[in-house]
């Protein structure tokens, strides 16, 4: 039996800090704006429609400024906050594991050994399509907290990282 | 002991007629009860409606029972399994026949399980659990407990060739040793030691919303004189207002009492642990009585539960958490009134070479300074609301709420800790319990580090730690601590080519 038990360095273990993150395609800030446009718009005309409907009572038409300017400023805010989040997103394909970092505010790095993933897939929405994006989608065994959704990958990368982990995936079963 | 051939299509025990059929009726009776009574009422009301007399009805549902029984007799004829070499088979259905086949060896779990009913007429339920979806769960409802206990044995024994000669020589074998049986007495005390604090907040919110909604009741009955004294703050109203809080809260107090401890001794009746060769099996229940158990490769997570008055008395709960069983049966994988040492055996059983004697790590003071914010947010909260519902005099809650306050920060902080040794790593966390999580490394299926934007500046992280049922946190430590966790086990998991189950 070929069994060593040698003494581990912490120090010399592969660090995931030094790992080179890459970020994913700027195009798919596109389609983030585009969310984002649509729930403002949605605001927007709730609360046009709101004075609409409460037209007859004189108090809430004086405020329908200070109302609209708060919806403007939370839509610049969450805008902005958006931009930067998305600069947070950030991926990478190491031999035996899968890394994606994302989040602003409450940032988070997951990893995702190769060993436990059940399988992958990808999808792409019409949008995704027409800018030839894809979603990665990574399942484990586990409960919802453990799965990965890379979302704003190349077309032709996350095919490819499928194609890799795949591969993996079904060599060591 | 007659023994029953598998390798032939067989029905269920005859009694699965009766349990089908009131099955069926109890579904039926839920979903229609409300139209049933408001019918009813109209009709018994009014003689009848619409040509209906009570007369008619009461055929009508005659007519609906005789129609479920009908229904229950056919599937139950239609209802046939069988076990060939290494699948099990299984035909429903009245008009629409499926049939079901499932590999031996993708059942991940068999229990059996005994409701009222079929306590009543002596038979047993059979659940077989694939991985799959909570589709794929059979369920055989009425055998009688020999046939079941040996369909469950030849569900598990993979080997083909197997006859009936050598199952008899396992048997003698394999003497099922019953490892712990709980007493009535140690049940009885583990109800009373439990966190009431839970049970304590329904009832106290369910009074609450008794109270709010019979107030305009109590306005009716002319108390106005009565409530308006308490504004005048005699001596004497101020004095009976104490005394009737304190009755009420007593009253509370002890109904929360009973509810925890009759909870305890229904759900864990005659609660048992078999030792088997390689799976530990429980017994517990008085109503639903449930058997089922536990692989040690299927176990994702172990949690350890105890509290103060608990360690006194020797109390220790045990969860298991296995990978593929549903939610609703996780709540079951739970044995309680466990001793120290029973429970550290257990612990060596299910876990191969476990041993706690590893460097313990804190979480950084950081924790505290949440710990507090998040009793301020509570106390804001209850102080918002009593003044709100009772004015200014509510403000003495906090002479009760502030050392509660202090106290939960402090034992929060101080009961949490962190091990990681080779292959395991421990978890401690709580506030009145005090709980231990244990998982094995080999188990993880993912890691994740994370920091909120105030964090990153006083590097700070928390490790999140999923396996296949549960999520665990090591809370708020250094960054680099954090980072050479992160680095450990994901070493320790790709490096190893251990399988998760």
């Amino acid at each position: 039996m070929n069994f060593t038990n040698l003494q581990i360095e912490i120090e010399s273990l592969p660090k995931v800090e030094a790992v080179n993150l890459k970020p994913i395609a700027k195009s798919y800030f596109k389609i983030i704006a585009l969310n984002k446009l649509a729930l403002y718009a949605g605001l927007i005309v709730l609360v046009f429609g709101g004075r609409y409907f409460m037209e007859k009572n004189e108090a809430v038409q004086f405020n329908l400024w200070y109302i609209l300017s708060a919806v403007s400023v939370f839509c610049i805010l969450n805008f902005v906050i958006g931009y930067l989040a998305f600069k947070k997103r950030k991926y990478a394909v190491r031999e035996h594991d899968v890394i994606y970092s994302k989040g602003l505010i409450i940032h988070s790095i997951i990893t995702v050994p190769m060993s436990r993933i059940q399988h992958v897939e990808e999808s792409r929405s019409w949008l995704a399509r027409y800018l030839d994006l894809a979603t990665l989608n990574i399942y484990t065994a586990g409960e919802a907290g453990s799965d990965l959704s890379i979302k704003g990958l190349p077309y032709l990368e996350a095919k490819e990282i499928k194609e890799i982990i795949s591969s993996k995936v079904n060599g060591t079963h | 002991m007659a023994r029953t051939d598998f390798s032939h299509p067989i029905r269920q025990s005859s009694k699965g007629i009766i349990i089908i059929f009131a099955f069926n009726a109890l579904k039926f009776f839920k979903k229609f009860f409300v139209l049933l009574i408001a019918f009813g009422v109209s009709i018994l009301r009014q003689k009848s409606l619409a040509g209906v007399t009570p007369m008619m009805l009461l055929l009508g549902l005659i007519g609906v029972l005789v129609i479920i029984l009908i229904i229950a007799i056919l599937k139950y004829l239609n209802f046939k399994f069988h076990l060939s070499k290494d699948d099990f088979h299984l035909a429903t259905g009245i008009i629409n026949k499926d049939n079901t086949i499932i590999p031996k060896s993708k059942i991940q779990n068999v229990y059996l399980k005994q409701n009222f009913l079929q306590q009543i007429i002596n038979v047993v339920s059979v659940k077989i659990e694939t991985a799959g979806d909570k589709k794929s769960e059979i369920e055989i409802s009425a055998l009688d407990k020999p046939t079941a206990l040996l369909l469950k044995k030849k569900l598990f024994t993979k080997d083909t060739v197997e006859t009936d000669e050598i199952i008899t020589e396992n048997e003698a074998l394999e003497q099922p040793n019953v490892f712990f049986r709980v007493t009535p007495k140690r049940l009885f005390l583990e109800g009373v030691s439990q966190n009431h604090f839970k049970s304590f907040l329904l009832i106290v919110t369910f009074a609450f919303g008794l109270y709010s909604e019979s107030k305009e009741f109590i306005e009716e009955l002319e108390l106005e004189q009565h409530l308006e004294g308490y504004e005048n703050l005699d001596e004497t109203t101020i004095l009976n207002l104490i005394i009737t809080n304190v009755i009420i809260v007593i009253g509370v107090v002890i109904v929360s009492f009973l509810f925890s401890v009759v909870k305890t001794f229904i759900i864990n009746f005659n609660l048992e642990v078999v030792e088997h060769q390689k799976t530990v099996e429980i017994n517990k229940g008085l109503f639903n009585k449930v058997s089922l158990s536990l692989t040690p490769s299927r176990i994702q997570n172990l949690v350890i539960k105890t509290n103060r008055v608990k360690r006194y008395f020797n109390l220790h709960s045990l969860s298991v958490k296995q990978a593929m069983v549903n939610a609703k049966q996780q709540k079951n994988f739970k044995i309680v009134a466990l001793e120290k040492e029973q429970l550290n055996y257990l612990i060596d059983k299910l876990l191969t070479y476990y041993n706690e004697d590893s460097e313990q790590g804190k979480p950084r003071p950081y924790f505290m300074r949440i710990s507090i914010f998040e009793m301020l947010l509570f106390g804001l909260i209850i102080n918002g609301l009593s003044v709100g519902f009772f004015g200014l005099v509510m403000l003495w809650i906090n002479v009760i709420f502030i050392p509660f306050a202090v106290l939960y920060v402090y034992y929060a902080y101080k009961k949490a800790y962190y091990k990681i040794s080779e292959n395991f790593v421990t978890i401690g966390s709580g506030v009145i319990d005090t709980t231990t999580n244990i998982l094995e490394i080999h188990k993880i299926q993912a890691v994740r580090l994370k920091h909120t934007i105030f964090q990153k500046r006083m590097n700070i992280s928390s490790v999140v730690i999923s396996t296949a049922s549960k999520s665990v946190t090591i809370p708020y430590i250094n960054d680099e601590e954090a980072l050479k966790i992160y680095n450990y086990l994901l070493f320790k998991v790709e490096s190893q080519d251990k399988d998760w189950m």
